[in-house]
């Protein structure tokens, strides 16, 4: 029986760094996992009154209040899986609370109405970059078979070469229009309506960022 | 015939601008599109199709069996929408607008568009303009502009600042519809979608769907005139499928709206300015014929036979405010010769006048016995103060409303369209139940005895027609007074 032999540099001490940083380790990712868990979540979120104004239509849709009682929560379309990404996502989206603290008053509910199309743009764009991935956690192409025959040929079909999110916006939040014919101007104009502010108004709020 | 001597200068004009006018116009009705294929059939309107026909396969249908989709126009062709357009949305990657406009369509139909865009039907909206705040504000409900009124007037369709259209002002398909680009009208208030079909929009119903009802009973005068008869007995003989479809050449066996109105007959180019060849105003309280004002645009408006006719290159308001030079004037009398030569095809010429005349005389009775006279008192009575300004808030406001807007337009018309009961029954009686039995006793409750007869003598029993009142005593055996005796002893 042979003895087994450590190498030299083997120390006590480095015995002892290796363990703690071992477990320090896994308690990071342990912490980070349970940090992207609670960050993710609509209590988490709605923390910032500007982000309870875009879950009150959240709270109208069907992703919220659906058939299947399949509730997706804020952090299961925004936040990629795994908890490398996610925490990513976390780190970039640190932003929006720099700017929620820094930024323009969002917790108003006409300024928040002014930049909402800016953020679903952004939203679009992210989801198209990583090819509607968090769509796919609950909704696989080949199994959406809906309630009239052709749902599932449309699917198979016409929309092989699709992202989901190239379709299906508008689906939760406040609808607003594709980049590709959005026009400030009107926005504006629809806001000030809304919101019973004279024309002009809604710029004078935006430009006075 | 046409005597050039006793048209004067003014008719002589009109003929002349008339001649122009037919001459400019091309032959067949629905005109041949000449604009090169190359300039439809674009390639990712193919797509479309694919999807559309699973998830709106009806629609679909419609369209694979239409001369579009035969001649390779496809979704995009019509749908296509420019980036900043105010109702463009993105679908599946292609920027479309869901309204389909007069000017969209016009794109390919050139003629049609701007025989449209003129026309009395595309300015069916504002022309009512002042009768909204009365009908739907007070009487109905605001509600009921989009499910009625706008339904066939059209409606002023808004888009948000989001690029969705309200439904206050849509679903809309009314013909005077003022559409998010502009134009004035909508191509599907005749002709249904998706397969816009020769056929379809020929027959009756296609116009019958707004013309019907008591304020403008086209529908049943049409469907109760030898006319119509022939058309529901010859139906088959109809050849409403036809490419080119001219009256004695493609079908002979009964006209339909379209017919006289504005299809072709040889030596009449069909045209889709529907009002054309109109003499009367019959939807007013007081009919009168009309001149046709041709601007140099394109743009057309009536003018009452009453005022001066304008010369030609002089300045006239255009009836949405700005001003335009006039072009050419078409006289009341030279849109009857269009409308009579329609008649010819199938009738003598000494039938068609004297017809002509039982028909203007029927307009002249309405306007002198009782629209006139009925006129003048409401007139009075605002003057006088025994009305209030409000409309529509004292029986005889109801009672005047009625005498002209439906009784007596069913009544003009019925004789316009050969309907007997619509004429008489439905028309000229209902005016003199509602005139004696309803205005009149109104009147003399309203006023009080003194200025009631004071305005029935100047306006009512000092006319001829109505001096059968000062003379009560005769026998009345229908109503049982004189039994035995004859009505005239």
């Amino acid at each position: 029986m042979s003895k087994l032999r450590l190498p030299l540099f083997i120390t006590r001490h480095v015995v002892f760094a290796l363990l703690i940083g071992g477990f320090a380790g896994i308690g990071f990712v342990l912490f980070l996992t349970e940090f992207d868990h609670l960050t993710s979540t609509e209590t988490f979120c709605t923390t910032c009154h500007s982000m309870e104004l875009v879950a009150e239509p959240y709270r109208q849709s069907s992703h919220y209040r659906p058939a299947s009682g399949v509730r997706a929560s804020c952090g299961d379309c925004h936040v990629s899986e795994g908890v490398f990404a996610a925490t990513w996502d976390h780190f970039i989206g640190g932003k929006d609370l720099f700017n929620q603290i820094f930024g323009p008053e969002y917790d108003d509910p006409v300024i928040n109405a002014l930049h909402l199309p800016d953020a679903a743009f952004a939203a679009r764009d992210w989801f198209k970059q990583r090819d509607s991935a968090t769509c796919k956690r609950c909704h696989v192409k080949e199994a959406i078979y809906g309630t009239r025959p052709d749902t599932v040929l449309i699917h198979t079909e016409d929309a092989k070469e699709k992202s989901c999110i190239e379709c299906h916006y508008n689906l939760v939040h406040r609808a607003v229009p594709d980049k590709a014919v959005f026009k400030r101007d009107k926005w504006n104009r629809m806001i000030e309506e809304e919101f019973g502010l004279s024309p002009g108004e809604a710029d004078i709020l935006l430009g006075g960022e | 015939m046409l005597d050039l001597q006793s048209l004067g200068r003014t008719g002589q004009w009109a003929l002349l601008a008339l001649l122009i006018w037919f001459g400019l116009a091309s032959s067949a009705m629905a005109e041949k599109v000449k604009l090169d294929p190359s300039n439809w059939g674009l390639e990712e309107g193919k797509e479309c199709v694919s999807c559309h026909k699973k998830s709106s396969a009806a629609l679909t249908h419609e369209w694979q069996n239409s001369a579009h989709a035969e001649a390779g126009v496809n979704c995009l062709d019509c749908h296509l929408a420019d980036q900043v357009d105010n109702d463009a949305i993105e679908h599946e990657g292609a920027i479309i607008a869901t309204i389909v406009t007069p000017k969209d369509c016009g794109r390919c139909h050139d003629k049609e568009f701007k025989e449209t865009e003129g026309s009395v039907h595309a300015k069916a909206l504002s022309m009512i303009k002042n009768r909204l705040p009365a009908l739907a504000d007070n009487l109905s409900g605001k509600e009921m502009v989009a499910a009625g009124c706008a339904q066939c007037h059209g409606s002023k369709v808004e888009v948000r600042g989001d690029g969705t259209l309200t439904p206050e002002t849509w679903p809309n398909t009314g013909i005077g519809r003022i559409n998010p680009d502009g134009s004035l009208g909508s191509c599907s208030a005749c002709h249904g979608r998706h397969s816009f079909s020769k056929a379809q929009a020929r027959d009756p119903s296609a116009c019958t769907w707004c013309h019907t009802g008591p304020d403008s009973p086209d529908d049943e005068v049409y469907a109760s005139s030898k006319h119509g008869m022939l058309y529901e007995a010859n139906r088959s003989k109809m050849n409403l499928e036809a490419d080119q479809w001219v009256l004695g050449k493609d079908y002979s066996a009964a006209p339909t709206c379209v017919t006289c109105h504005m299809g072709s007959t040889p030596g009449v180019k069909g045209s889709h300015d529907v009002g054309m060849r109109d003499a009367w105003s019959l939807n007013r309280p007081i009919s009168e014929q009309q001149y046709l004002v041709i601007f140099e645009d394109g743009d057309r408006r009536e003018l009452p036979d009453s005022q001066p006719a304008p010369r030609r290159g002089s300045e006239l308001s255009k009836l949405d405010g700005t001003m335009g030079k006039v072009k050419a004037v078409a006289s009341p009398k030279r849109r009857r010769q269009v409308m009579t030569k329609v008649c010819l095809e199938c009738h003598g010429k000494n039938f068609v006048n004297s017809y002509m005349k039982q028909f203007d005389n029927v307009v002249k009775l309405y306007n002198e016995k009782f629209g006139k006279p009925a006129q003048a008192i409401m007139s009075a009575l605002y003057e006088k103060k025994l009305l209030t300004p409000a409309p529509f808030d004292e029986p005889i406001e109801f009672s005047f409303w009625r005498l002209w807007h439906d009784e007596g337009t069913a009544a003009r018309h019925g004789a316009a369209m050969m309907s007997p009961n619509y004429a008489s029954w439905e028309g000229m009686h209902k005016v003199g139940q509602n005139f004696y039995g309803e205005f009149l006793p109104q009147l003399r409750q309203l006023a009080g005895e003194e200025t009631a007869n004071e305005l029935i003598e100047m306006h009512v029993t000092s006319l001829d027609q109505h001096s059968w009142l000062n003379n009560p005593g005769k026998p009345n055996p229908i109503l049982g007074y004189g039994i035995g005796k004859e009505s005239h002893e």
